[in-house]
């Protein structure tokens, strides 16, 4: 739901002193993505992409850091970073999981898994566990209908997944490295 | 002339090199290199199209009819046409002739899994398509915007394009600019990228799709004026859709008499359906999954014949054509065609993308529309009124429905809603609400007795005695 006013520019933003933006990838940024835009808010989704990858989710600061490598106000990242749902602009768990909820999914038994899921991990959908490894989200189709119910834990995509295999998935995500 | 009912014979054109039932199996499917590419006939097309002239490249694209494969059907061809002319002594891409072609990879749609194949298993077919209209419309940068949560497949894109790069397809050394291209056109750097999504449904409209690529919000645009005159940064953009872009890889190889010599006319009058489409099976059928067949195939012999039947031996009960904005074919309609006429014979808004998602007679219809409808309030933009809080009221109406709290005058209100949401009642700026539209009042119009069954019943006050 993007138009559900979410926290705006005008909050604190909490400031440490290193900058988000480190040498690699500003450089990555400036290097790689600005020369493919005619202008240079066409670099903007790659960049968020690059600081959520590197941090698990886009701090306040980053932003404003992103909007002056940019030559664009602060405000107007904010403005395309709210929009899009796969930025997390609050802190999350190290691994997302998330159980696609759409048409073929739901009616191929989505609402057991995301039961499992939940049940295993003890929080609800939109909940992070308390050691900060996992949060569920459930999400509208996730492009793999033919193999439903499917669910995508980091950058992951598990097709056909039966509720008992879930805490096996789970415990072999946990192990390997976040993105 | 072609034929006026599909044959019965399956064809791959698009799965040559991606295993798929009855051909081959899908479990020895893999990523196919430039060398295997190559080996299998790759890029003979591209050097084909680069011997002709521009022009005639785009002719012989709009003789074959290739209508959009992204939902809309719109002939490739003519939307090319709609191009203005690079302008006089310029080539693409000096200063101030910059042309873009924005290729749409953001299959979202709900039941709709056919372009991930083509990414995952055979991206160069889609990067020799990208070539092709380059030189046909004169583009100079080719953006493929994928959606967000196709990791893999952006990953498999991005090794393809590497791979081009290094042999000369596009880059400072490309094909456009060697003497590979003695058709007459103008010489110039061709470049193609891969612009990832954000988990956005409206960013697979085109102009909202533009605004992502140019770091906006995905918000539609109002339109004109179009993309072809002012598009991506405010210069000439073509968008294509990945399934179309494939299809010119046979155009241009063997003609557009290959192309048109599969699929079917028109039954009734409108514009052909020519060629295969890459049609993804979804929902209570036995071997669910991504297949290639003529367009005109009836619904029941593909899921009888090819996908072995409903499952669990259950009876048809309801089907989605393409994607959940396409409405809904009733039990009754089992036999309808897949292929552009279906629009207008069925009573649904159309094909759409060709993966139907099919229902069994143990579904129940009206969480079938709450699921829709919530697909709808979660992914409205928010531009428009109507749209943004209609889908949300609509949403509400159908909670109310499942849970047994609706009296009679919801429904009608529920169609009333619907009906006055969209661009075709003319309310809202793209199309996204005309698909909430018919998706709710198919559903409602074909299965009413569901949704009637779920009502509260009414209370009426009757006085003994009374005369």
């Amino acid at each position: 739901m993007p138009w559900i006013t979410k926290d705006s520019g005008t909050i604190n933003i909490d400031r440490r002193d290193e900058p988000y933006l480190n040498d690699t990838l500003v450089a990555e940024i400036r290097d790689k993505y600005l020369p493919r835009y005619e202008r240079k808010a066409g670099a903007l989704l790659p960049a968020l992409h690059l600081v959520q990858h590197q941090y698990g989710w886009i701090p306040h600061q980053a932003m404003v850091e992103i909007a002056k490598l940019l030559d664009m106000a602060p405000a107007d990242v904010i403005d395309t970073a709210s929009f899009y749902e796969e930025y997390w602009l609050k802190p999350k768990g190290k691994h997302v999981v998330a159980v696609c909820r759409s048409i073929a999914c739901e009616f191929c038994g989505q609402p057991e898994l995301t039961d499992a899921v939940r049940e295993h991990l003890g929080v609800d959908v939109g909940e992070t566990t308390d050691d900060n490894e996992f949060t569920i989200i459930e999400l509208e189709c996730l492009g793999s209908c033919g193999t439903a119910p499917v669910m995508l834990v980091d950058h992951d995509l598990y097709e056909n997944v039966k509720p008992e295999q879930v805490a096996e998935i789970l415990t072999k995500a946990k192990a390997a490295n976040a993105h | 002339m072609g034929k006026t009912a599909y044959d019965g014979t399956p064809r791959h054109l698009l799965c040559k090199r991606i295993p798929t039932p009855p051909f081959g199996d899908w479990n020895d499917r893999h990523y196919v290199d430039y060398d295997e590419y190559v080996a299998t006939g790759g890029y003979v097309a591209l050097r084909k199209s680069l011997a002709q002239s521009p022009d005639a490249v785009t002719q012989e694209v709009k003789k074959a009819v290739v209508r959009g494969r992204g939902g809309a059907g719109f002939p490739a061809g003519v939307k090319w046409t709609f191009l203005p002319p690079v302008p006089e002594g310029k080539a693409p891409g000096d200063p101030g002739a910059e042309r873009y072609l924005a290729v749409n990879a953001d299959e979202s749609e709900p039941g709709t899994f056919k372009d991930r194949l083509l990414m995952e298993f055979d991206p160069h077919q889609l990067l020799e398509g990208i070539a092709i209209c380059c030189h046909a419309c004169g583009l100079n940068k080719a953006y493929i915007f994928i959606r967000g949560e196709y990791y893999l497949q952006a990953e498999r894109l991005e090794r393809a394009l590497a791979e081009a790069y290094e042999k000369g397809i596009f880059g400072e050394k490309c094909v456009q600019n060697s003497d590979a291209n003695s058709g007459g056109g103008p010489r110039f750097r061709v470049d193609c990228y891969v612009h990832r999504g954000a988990g956005a449904y409206i960013c697979g409209e085109e102009t909202a799709l533009l605004e992502a690529i140019e770091g906006k919000r995905g918000y539609p645009r109002i339109k004109p004026p179009f993309p072809a005159v002012e598009g991506l940064f405010g210069r000439p953009t073509v968008i294509n859709n990945v399934e179309t872009l494939c299809h010119l890889t046979l155009i241009m190889d063997e003609g557009a008499e290959a192309f048109m010599a599969q699929g079917v006319e028109s039954t009734i009058g409108g514009p052909p359906s020519y060629g295969t489409k890459l049609m993804g099976m979804s929902g209570h059928v036995e071997r669910p999954g991504c297949y290639e067949f003529e367009l005109g195939i009836p619904l029941r012999l593909f899921v009888e014949e090819h996908c072995g039947g409903m499952r669990n031996g259950k009876a048809f009960k309801a089907a989605i054509p393409g994607g959940v904005s396409m409405g809904i074919l009733g039990t009754d309609q089992y036999d309808a065609e897949l292929d552009f006429d279906i629009g207008r014979k069925y009573d649904v808004l159309g094909l759409g993308t060709a993966c139907p998602t099919v229902f069994d007679e143990d579904t129940d219809m009206v969480a079938v529309a709450r699921n829709i409808s919530r697909f709808y309030k979660h992914e409205s933009c928010g531009q428009c009124t109507p749209c943004r809080e209609g889908s949300g009221w609509l949403y509400q109406l159908l909670c109310r429905l499942t849970d047994g709290d609706a009296r009679a005058k919801d429904l009608d209100l529920t169609l009333e809603l619907a009906e006055s949401m969209g661009s075709m009642p003319g309310t809202t700026i793209c199309g996204l609400a005309d698909g909430n539209n018919f998706a709710m009042r198919t559903i409602i119009q074909k299965f009413r007795s569901e949704f009637e069954a779920k009502l509260k019943p009414a209370f009426v006050t009757a006085t003994v005695g009374a005369s």
